[in-house]
């Protein structure tokens, strides 16, 4: 019987499988990306592919997994126990490339009852540059395309598939070992669910599931019942595609009725030719990702945050393109601009609440080439200013929204990699002014000891993050080569060819002010 | 030489405990603690109950900590190389709580203006790239006089490989800017490893507190003329006059010394594989012990990294205290709000008017008094209270009242099995140690929930953290990062710095007289390109003992692949005598002396052999053992209750 107990005490058990499953990924794991970043994400679901529990690690990962639950039941007749699948094809199931998604699904009585899922960001998966976040204009420059495939089908290791996987690596090692990671995060999480139907029974199990998902409906809906009825429009854009520079707009109008909410991205530029292009899954990952920011209270993300939220993507847009368009980048700045596009346009509903805009970007830093031999690539993103709102002043150089990767040692990065990080320290003054200021922005500077290709994905380097109530805007991010002393600035989307001597500037975005 | 008297002190936020052994007795005492007067506090109760001065004072405090949670330390300044004078802000550049609307980081320890920049630059190999230039540090001196500065911290990237930078400005400050030794704390001294946000954090940390500790013990020292030594993190003492350098040491002081205790204990008593849990009135402490102290990789304090080696002891909001109530979904929640010391629960009749836990284990008369009945319980309220939040949750009073306590339990169980089950142990092969104010009334209902099968209260579960420090023996740690791949190289240059880091260690345990020396050393030690270290222990074949480790953690090794040393470690441990335990002769019985009321024995009373079966409630005089129906109690050679599960129970 589910009661105001029993229904905590599973809130419990059910958040602490997927964090398992991040534990054991995180320690097994072998590249600095999951290691030292934790750039992975875990979660559970029941049958019917709703999300049951999930840890806190990576939101754009996390709004973005059920897709590939759903998707998986779709593509395959039947599962066997000892099945896992993986895939990272956006248009089936995955969201970019570099982000591999592996799921169980859960034998209950000869039943498929649960699956559990783990995505992880892997550092290279081949395609045109190093990093496999290209300036891409189709996803077959992006890297290795993986639909979901069983990588192990009934307890048999399909080692083909790793193999072909792995070489298609710049760094199959490691490749190698990040997906081993992965299988064990894959196999704790099966062997927590069967222990925990073992305890309880499977009756009582999905009983307390279908509570959670119910109490955590009933938490959204009393959010969305406070939000005046209305509609809410709020456009931001994205400084190009890598391709070209023009204002690519993201639009959005919120809904409210009583305690129903539509996000309808309806007037949002279609679908363009270079990497930012974001499926469903990630529109959905951000969106719900703002509406949990409104409930103050450590509410289960599960199933029932996401039920009275209706997300609109016109299909052929920027926000639900076609394949094979380019998505590269979408996970990391298009999510960006969409968590500033549906906050902006809550603020409008709530202005008491809401704070400006952050940074706005992850300011995505990826290079490679030879050095000592061998072949290396590195990833990294830099935190900048979060918006000030009327809780105070935003945090300064840290990640926001839709990421919260760690930054790379100093120490390590330059006993390992071919480059000297010159300075790492806050851009005083780049927050936005107003009654609380906005947080500073990140100032990196490396300077390249051998020959790299260095591929830049950064935003906000023209248009400013936006202030709230009256709060000034916060100084855009700027990305600068140093060569031969003189200062070139570069673009947001860059890609080049980096000399020994060269020194990069990297200037992350300021939070916008408030008030 | 042997130490005829000793008493161990363990300094809380509200009582000091005292713990002695004289002539194979134990004398326990609790007293008050006052934040201005706690000194003379501890000389005169500590003459008391020992009967005369004591030749030895083994001392855990909560000193540090409380200078770090309330940012009440020295005025601190940090010194660093240009570019990265942010480092403390911008932190590992994650923000901790991933859905809030506007997050929030703990307060700095050193406001921005107080860190400054030296131009220098040491590069990985410990070559030097830029020469430290000193006349900057002129007009750095007269800043920090001019701000009344207290203590400096500093750190230059890659000081770990190549200190001498460091030194340079040490010595500056020490000739030209008039800073005395104390004030000064060098990041290759205090964690000479590599990640230069959680080195500089450590070494920032240590110098806002190291004047205050080094006062705290020049007052003891000067109040007891006695040895002292200061429980540490690490579950080890040092003495009073090392702590002055390694005053970070102390953070986790009266926990660790906790599971020092219980892990002790329960040896004797042969139990080897112990989860301690440590309920208080606002927080639980629980610690895995597999037989041996475990260690956390990346321990931090409010949300601060703190790199030094400290126990593995998770900390939650949920203790007697916490306050239940109803969140909008219709879940009873507990905590992580507290009724604090005031107005502490309704019984206490201090004006408190949230449930907490305590009221609810009153309502079921698992709180039968307080303090052996020299505090009123007042229970008409309390059951008034629970009434009203039943009524938001439709269960009747009772159901609520336990309902409040399964809550509280299954924070505590989480907590548990964080500390069990994700770091890969069984909970089922371990016995719970529980002590602390609240941890025995628990202790039985959290073990059913995790198929733990065996509770073991200690005899003074109240005064836990003293006994651990009383215990506990000295332990000294040695580092010293050296980054390279394994080859025929690194066995010499490890015995080389092993040979002058085993010299310092003798030394030191010449000085506090201590008689066996046990040396450990270890290697850190991975894959290249890997981002963590395993610690292996120091042998003939590292690459051998390297590749295994990795297999039993991982579950793969990559035997081609090359192998990194990152740093050298020694451990010394300086066995300290412990107050003699005999086991008493077990004689049957079930416990009839010992009955106050039906079902309610006191503790005292009951002698080697009693069992007791549940359900009962055994009373002492700070703490109370709730033994539900389906467990049995009975009591050991050593007066500690043993608590099993009946076959069925």
């Amino acid at each position: 019987m589910v009661d105001a107990i029993s229904l905590e005490v599973f809130k419990n058990l059910l958040v602490s499988i997927p964090e398992e499953m991040g534990a054991v990924l995180q320690r097994a794991a072998l590249s600095p990306n999951i290691r030292e970043r934790l750039d992975h994400s875990c979660a559970i679901f029941d049958a019917q592919a709703r999300m049951i529990g999930q840890a806190a690690h990576i939101p754009v990962h996390l709004g973005s997994m059920p897709a590939s639950v759903q998707y998986l039941i779709e593509a395959f007749d039947h599962f066997s126990p000892g099945d896992v699948v993986m895939l990272n094809e956006p248009y089936r199931g995955g969201t970019h490339l570099p982000d591999i998604t592996a799921v169980t699904p859960v034998f209950v009585d000869g039943n498929v009852a649960f699956f559990a899922a783990s995505r992880a960001h892997h550092a290279d998966v081949g395609g045109m540059a190093p990093g496999s976040l290209p300036l891409s204009t189709d996803i077959y420059q992006e890297g290795i395309i993986i639909p979901p495939i069983k990588v192990i089908e009934a307890g048999k290791y399909n080692v083909a598939v790793l193999k072909l996987i792995t070489a298609n690596s710049r760094s199959s090692d490691e490749r190698l070992g990040d997906l081993e990671a992965q299988l064990a995060a894959q196999r704790k999480g099966a062997q927590r669910l069967i222990e925990l139907v073992d305890q309880h029974g499977l009756g009582t199990v999905i009983e307390h599931a279908n509570a959670l998902i119910e109490s955590s409906r009933r938490v959204t809906e009393t959010v969305i019942w406070d939000i005046p009825d209305g509609s809410y429009s709020f456009e931001d854009y994205l400084e190009g595609d890598g391709q070209t520079h023009y204002q690519i707009p993201i639009k959005v109008t919120i809904t409210v009725r009583g305690s129903a909410m539509t996000v309808d991205f309806t007037g949002s530029s279609p679908q363009v030719a270079g990497n930012v292009n974001a499926v469903s899954a990630i529109v959905k990952s951000a969106v719900w990702y703002c509406v949990r920011l409104l409930v103050d209270d450590d509410l289960p993300m599960n199933h029932g945050c996401f039920e009275p939220v209706t997300v609109i993507t016109p299909p052929g847009s920027i926000v639900n393109p076609a394949f094979p368009a380019a998505v590269a980048v979408s996970t990391t700045e298009t999510s960006q601009r969409i968590a500033d596009t549906v906050l902006g346009a809550l603020a409008k509903a709530l202005p008491d609440k809401i704070p400006a805009a952050s940074q706005g970007s992850m300011n995505n830093v990826t290079f490679g080439g030879m050095f000592n031999g061998q072949q290396y690539t590195f990833y990294e993103t830099i935190g900048g200013g979060h918006g000030a709102g009327p809780q105070g002043n935003g945090l300064s150089g840290r990640q926001s929204h839709m990421t919260n990767t760690r930054n790379t040692p100093v120490e390590a990065i330059e006993y390992v990699y071919p480059v000297r990080i010159l300075s790492y320290e806050l851009r005083a003054n780049s927050g936005g002014k107003g009654q609380f200021t906005g947080g500073d922005g990140i100032r990196r500077v490396y300077e390249f000891l051998a020959p790299a290709t260095v591929t830049l994905n950064t935003e906000r380097r023209m248009n400013q993050p936006y202030g709230l109530q009256g709060g000034q805007p916060g100084q855009c991010g700027r990305n600068i080569l140093v060569r031969d002393g003189k200062q070139i600035v570069l673009d947001g989307r860059a890609s080049i060819q980096a000399q020994a001597g060269d020194i990069l500037i990297i200037e992350t975005p300021g939070g916008g002010g408030w008030g | 030489m042997r130490m005829s008297k000793k008493i161990a002190v363990d300094r809380g936020g509200t009582f000091i405990d005292y713990i002695a052994s004289i002539d194979g007795k134990f004398t326990i005492h609790k007293t008050l603690s006052h934040s201005t007067r706690a000194v003379q506090i501890i000389a005169d109760t500590a003459s008391q109950v020992i009967n005369g001065n004591p030749d030895f004072i083994s001392h855990g405090t909560t000193i540090a900590t409380n200078a770090i949670l309330q940012r009440k330390g020295a005025r601190t300044a940090l010194i660093t190389t240009q570019g990265f004078r942010d480092m403390l802000f911008i932190g590992r550049q994650h923000r901790p709580d991933l859905y809030a609307l506007q997050p929030s980081i703990p307060a700095p320890i050193i406001p921005r203006e107080w860190c400054f920049e030296v131009p220098e630059r040491i590069l990985h190999d410990g070559s030097v790239h830029l020469e430290l230039d000193a006349k900057v540090l002129f007009s750095i001196v007269d800043k920090l006089h001019e701000a009344q500065i207290e203590s400096v911290a500093v750190t230059l990237l890659f000081a770990y490989v190549n200190p001498t930078h460091e030194r340079l400005i040490k010595q500056f400050l020490l000739e030209q800017g008039g800073f005395a030794e104390w004030q000064i704390a060098l990041s290759s001294d205090v964690l000479p490893e590599f990640r230069e946000f959680e080195r500089t954090s450590t070494v920032a940390l240590e110098a806002y507190v190291r004047p205050l500790i080094s006062q705290y013990v020049a007052e003891l020292q000067q109040a007891i003329p006695a040895s002292i030594s200061i429980m540490k993190s690490d579950g080890g003492i040092i003495s009073a006059d090392r702590v002055r350098q390694q005053a970070v040491q102390t953070v986790l002081s009266g926990p660790a010394a906790g599971v020092v205790g219980a892990l002790y204990l329960a040896r004797l008593s042969e139990y080897e594989n112990i989860i301690t849990m440590d309920i208080g009135g606002t927080s639980t402490d629980v610690a895995l012990c597999p037989g041996k102290l475990s260690f956390h990789p990346h321990a931090e304090i409010d949300g601060l990294p703190l790199r030094v080696r400290m126990l593995d002891i998770e900390t939650i909001g949920a203790g007697g205290g916490s306050i239940a109530w109803v969140d909008e979904g219709g879940a009873l929640r507990v905590g992580p709000h507290s009724a604090e010391a005031n107005p502490g629960p309704i019984i206490y009749g201090r004006g408190g008017t949230d449930v907490t836990v305590s009221d609810a284990n009153a309502v079921l008369n698992r709180i039968v008094r307080l303090l052996d009945g020299s505090m009123e319980l007042h229970l008409p309220p309390a059951l008034e209270a629970v009434k009203m939040l039943r009524n938001r949750i439709s269960l009747s009073t009772e159901d609520t009242a336990r309902g409040i306590i399964r809550v509280a339990n299954s924070n505590i169980i989480r907590a548990l099995r964080r500390v069990s089950i994700e770091r890969g142990y069984d909970p089922r092969n371990f016995t719970l140690v529980a002590f602390g104010g609240a941890g025995p009334l628990h202790a039985c209902e959290v073990a059913e929930q995790l198929s733990i099968s065996r509770v073991l209260v200690p005899r003074f579960p109240g005064v836990m953290c003293a006994y651990g420090a009383l215990v506990a023996d000295v332990v000294l740690e040695y580092s010293q990062s050296l980054v390279q791949i394994l080859d025929s190289s690194t066995p010499q240059r490890i015995q080389t710095w092993l040979d002058t880091a085993s010299t310092l260690a003798h030394d030191e345990m010449q000085d506090q007289q201590v008689q066996h020396v046990n040396l450990k050393p270890s290697v850190d030690m991975r894959y290249l390109g890997q981002a963590y270290e395993l610690n292996v222990p120091l042998n003939n074949d590292l690459a051998a003992e390297f590749h295994r480790a990795h297999q039993t953690n991982y579950g793969y090794h990559m035997p081609d692949k090359p192998i990194e040393i990152v740093n050298l470690r020694l451990q010394a441990v300086g066995q300290v005598d412990k107050p003699p335990l005999t086991p008493h002769e077990l004689v049957p019985n079930d416990g009839a002396n010992a009955l106050i009321a039906p079902g309610h024995y006191h503790r005292q009373h009951l002698q080697p052999g009693a069992v007791i079966r549940g359900e009962a409630l055994l009373l002492q005089f700070d703490c109370t053992t709730y033994v539900p129906y389906g467990w049995m109690a009975a009591v050991d050679a050593y007066f500690n209750l043993i608590i099993e599960r009946t076959a069925n129970g």
